[in-house]
């Protein structure tokens, strides 16, 4: 049996491949380790699209990835998009109907 | 017309040869035969890669038709959260869009995270080219970028 993924770990993978400055991982599964939602904010994300900052997060958590059972990225940010969005203090998505 | 992609590569697809081989197709093509184009690099293609068949199959599909979406369940009845999601956001834009049920086949399953070199589903390929999974569909389509990249797609 593969251990159970743990948001502390795959936020301290995060850190350190992404030298991200601010990571934000919950557990969204209940306990069971398999579903997390992820914030990142990384200066490697700089000059980057979003598709390509999320095979970034992808491959910091290659090892990872065949035990979660579901992976959900609400934000990767380079440090100017995470001043901006607080600046704005507003939510990404606010405005809009579910 | 409507071609089916007939497996009978389907037997190769199989672990096991004397597994139960369904006679469904893999997913059904839009058009018969046709060129594939701008593929997505497979950067994470194991030892044993994907099948030649099913890559074949899957550049045609993408290339024949402007949105493809890989996903679980079907769009009548997606049988995960983020599946649907796309679902609604692409039925919210009214984007005509093929599906495939990866859930269906496990060679189709397993095959697409290699040829997208993306671990989860769904994932939407717009104009023959990966667009992304849930999360980059819901800012997309939060930010208005996927509504221009739809409606430059469909005019096309």
């Amino acid at each position: 049996m593969a251990a159970a993924v743990t948001a502390d770990a795959l936020r301290a993978k995060l850190e350190s491949a992404l030298q991200a400055t601010t990571v934000t991982v919950t557990d969204t599964s209940g306990g069971c380790g398999a579903a997390f939602d992820v914030c990142a904010v990384s200066p490697l994300f700089d000059g980057k699209m979003l598709i390509a900052r999320h095979r970034m997060i992808h491959d910091a958590l290659h090892d990872d990835m065949p035990n979660i059972h579901a992976l959900s990225i609400k934000a990767a940010w380079t440090p100017a998009q995470q001043q901006k969005q607080q600046q704005a203090a507003a939510p990404p998505g606010a405005g809009t109907t579910a | 017309m409507a071609a089916t992609l007939r497996a009978s590569a389907q037997q190769r697809f199989c672990a096991r040869p004397g597994a139960i081989a369904p006679a469904r197709p893999l997913f059904s093509l839009g058009a018969a035969a046709g060129s594939s184009r701008r593929l997505v690099a497979a950067r994470s293609a194991g030892a044993a890669g994907m099948a030649p068949e099913l890559k074949s199959a899957i550049d045609e599909l993408i290339s024949k038709n402007k949105v493809v979406v890989f996903m679980k369940g079907t769009k009548q009845f997606p049988q995960c959260g983020f599946s649907n999601t796309v679902v609604q956001i692409l039925r919210e834009l009214d984007a005509p869009f093929e599906s495939v049920n990866v859930l269906e086949e496990d060679a189709v399953r397993s095959g697409m995270k290699e040829y997208s070199a993306w671990p989860t589903f769904p994932q939407v390929y717009i104009d023959g080219e990966f667009f992304g999974g849930c999360d980059i569909m819901i800012e997309t389509y939060q930010s208005g970028e996927l509504k221009e990249t739809l409606e430059r797609v469909m005019n096309e």
